[in-house]
């Protein structure tokens, strides 16, 4: 039983880090893989979902719909702020990453002058159940499915909507997509919605574990990015997939046997050595063995 | 150039003038020698307490000629440029803490400041530039760096985190390991037996700082317009062209890289000797976001529009400050705007209008004495 625990400890770390990255890069694997922008304000609209869901709780909402607040309020902004200022910086991959990182400051800011610097919290549902003598949360697997199910209606969205396939048009070849009929700037700006919306109900999600301040966003946009680089655009969503289980493997592994701080460090270079055995990510890779399965599988 | 003054002044700032900075003209340098003059007369009709944030937002200054330098003439931005300055100020302290009673003076301490940030931009750079990271990865990778060593720094309240003298400190930032001894001394530099101290409260710490940005400035003029800033726009325009020509484009990155690190570090290394005070925010997103705002809204592409960036930015947000705690969120939408509006850069764009406007007043005048010449520019 002892040792139950303790594998059951470890596995079920692994499984929350896992649900930790995948939530805090579903949002940016649409608007980093598909639209080549980066937002450095990532965070932040995690962060406006995050006082949202804190805020729609308190008022009396059960927690599910105020994540659901989260998502739209989210997108809305996220919509907003791509038509005003992101849609003049597509294919200018620095510059985009300069403003975006300027909005951010506005927006964390903006909030720290009408909010305050105090921390909300929203107890965390569910309760406990227990192996051994240690308990774990049982959110936490929560988390982890929703995680999952975020990945899988992604998926679903862009492979079987109108919305997906006109999406996925646009940004094959934008003129193109305008030329056939597609209102490309509508799709922009709801493909970068939907990014800024999952980042709002992952912040929402996460805002029932962590405490929420202003700056409760900084800390998850570079961890995003880098789950996302690291899986690559080949094919977003098992580019998503594969990037969160090594880096949370490499991570829980090392936080076992050292201590959290090299336990990040490690991730960090794992995702580092990643990218430069593979200059375009996990997924590229797995294409790339597909096709060749498929080559030997025909002869 | 097509006036007779511009070949004359050729002739003597010959190096300093080129195509890669902006102002090679007699109005420029006019102007360049009376704000040097204000700026080295301010202590005559500026408070003692002016000339202390007067100090501060010079070294400011330093991490913007290096961030514009690698950013706007070579192409690679960094988003940690700040991890260069701590490291600077850093080394700067702790060498400085266990040096001073040996040798009474911080010499050595200084040269580390400057020679530490550049190993580490060395290693760290020689693995980003040869594994042929794009310009995205790098500027992210540059920001995690950064924010790591700010989170190694801050669980270093530990009193086992001793290094000699030195006391790393944690949140509270570099401290002396005991608690008798003095704290993190200022500048003193010695010869021999004779011993120049400068206060960082001082108006000499003033003139110093001031003298060595005036250097700096000008030297890298002269760098950005000798073949080598050629090379350097050349990798920035197009890597494979010049890699054809025959250039190593990866050593010219790393080169600068590191050149532009010691700038950084030098200005950590004045930043703590000013505040005899170094702390592991400054390895936080804000004062990295900030180099990047100094530089976004000056102008990258040119040194002096960077440098004018940092210094009125500064200025505005010490302003910004007696108001309350708007600087940020104003700094951020200054960007932003300026992003929209200017994205080249405010000074820049500025400059470029002035000259317009002056090159058509010219014409209008040689016009209106009945000369008509076709402009050269």
């Amino acid at each position: 039983m002892e040792t139950f625990a303790a594998v059951f400890d470890v596995i079920y770390q692994l499984f929350d880090n896992i649900g930790f990255l995948i939530l805090a890069a579903s949002g940016l694997v649409i608007i980093f893989g598909m639209m080549g922008v980066i937002n450095m304000a990532h965070g932040e609209l995690m962060m406006i979902g995050a006082y949202i869901t804190a805020f729609s709780y308190h008022a009396g909402i059960p927690a599910p719909i105020a994540i659901i607040f989260a998502g739209i309020g989210a997108g809305l902004v996220g919509m907003i702020l791509e038509r005003l200022v992101i849609r003049h910086f597509y294919k200018q991959l620095l510059s985009s990453l300069v403003v975006t990182w300027g909005l951010s400051l506005l927006l964390s800011q903006g909030f720290l002058i009408i909010f305050g610097p105090s921390i909300l919290n929203v107890p965390t549902p569910f309760g406990n159940f227990p192996i051994g003598e240690q308990t774990f949360g049982i959110y936490r697997l929560v988390l982890f499915a929703v995680a999952i199910a975020m990945v899988a209606s992604v998926w679903a969205i862009f492979t079987y909507t109108k919305f997906g396939t006109r999406a996925r048009a646009t940004m094959e070849d934008p003129d193109m997509a305008n030329a056939l009929g597609v209102n490309t700037g509508n799709i922009y700006a709801l493909t970068f919605g939907l990014g800024c919306a999952m980042g709002g109900i992952a912040g929402g999600m996460f805002a029932l574990t962590a405490t929420i301040s202003p700056f409760f966003g900084i800390n998850y946009t570079p961890l995003a990015f880098i789950t996302v680089v690291t899986g690559g655009s080949a094919n977003a969503i098992s580019g998503l997939i594969s990037s969160a289980l090594s880096l949370a493997g490499i991570q829980t592994g090392i936080n076992n046997l050292v201590n959290v701080y090299i336990g990040y460090v490690a991730m960090i270079g794992a995702a580092f050595v990643i990218l430069l055995i593979l200059p375009k990510g996990i997924s590229e890779y797995i294409e790339r063995r597909k096709i060749r399965v498929r080559k030997v599988t025909n002869k | 150039m097509n006036t007779s003054s511009g070949s004359k002044l050729d002739k003597y700032l010959g190096p300093l003038n080129g195509p890669q900075t902006m102002g090679r003209r007699l109005p420029f340098w006019l102007g360049f020698l009376v704000v040097i003059a204000l700026l080295a007369l301010a202590p005559e009709y500026l408070r003692r307490y002016d000339i202390i944030n007067f100090s501060n937002f010079l070294i400011s200054g330093f991490l913007a000629l290096s961030l514009s330098l690698i950013w706007g003439y070579c192409g690679i931005l960094s988003l940690g440029q700040a991890a260069f300055f701590g490291i600077g100020g850093y080394a700067y302290g702790i060498v400085a803490l266990n040096l001073l009673n040996l040798h009474g003076n911080t010499d050595v301490a200084f040269i580390a400041g400057i020679i530490v940030p550049v190993i580490f931009a060395a290693i760290i750079g020689g693995i980003m530039f040869y594994a042929r990271l794009r310009g995205v990865y790098i500027a992210i990778l540059m920001l995690v760096v950064s924010l790591l060593i700010g989170m190694f720094m801050r669980q270093t309240a530990d009193p086992s985190y001793t290094l000699g003298e030195a006391y790393l400190g944690g949140m509270n930032g570099l401290r002396p390991a005991s608690a008798s001894a003095p704290l993190l001394p200022s500048l003193i530099f010695g010869i021999g037996d004779s011993v120049i101290e400068l206060d960082g409260r001082s108006v000499s710490f003033y003139y110093f700082v001031l003298g060595l940005l005036t250097i700096t400035y000008l030297g890298l003029r002269c760098l950005v317009n000798s073949s080598y800033g050629y090379i350097l726009v050349g990798c920035r325009e197009n890597p494979d062209r010049t890699e054809t020509f025959g250039y190593d484009v990866r050593l010219i990155q790393l080169s600068v890289f590191c050149l532009a690190a010691a700038i950084a570090g030098l200005s950590g290394v004045l930043y703590t000797a000013w505040g005899t005070y170094i702390h592991p925010d400054g390895f936080g997103v804000g004062p990295n976001i900030l180099v990047v705002i100094w530089v976004a809204v000056g102008g990258r592409k040119d040194l002096g529009c960077a440098l004018i960036g940092a210094l009125v930015l500064e200025w505005a947000s010490l302003r910004l400050v007696s108001e309350g705690e708007i600087a940020l969120l104003v700094l951020g939408a200054i960007l932003v705007f300026a992003m929209l509006l200017a994205p080249r850069g405010l000074a820049i764009t500025l400059a470029d209008y002035f000259n317009k406007a002056e090159l058509l007043l010219r014409a209008r005048l040689s016009t209106g004495n009945g000369v008509s010449r076709k402009n050269e520019e």
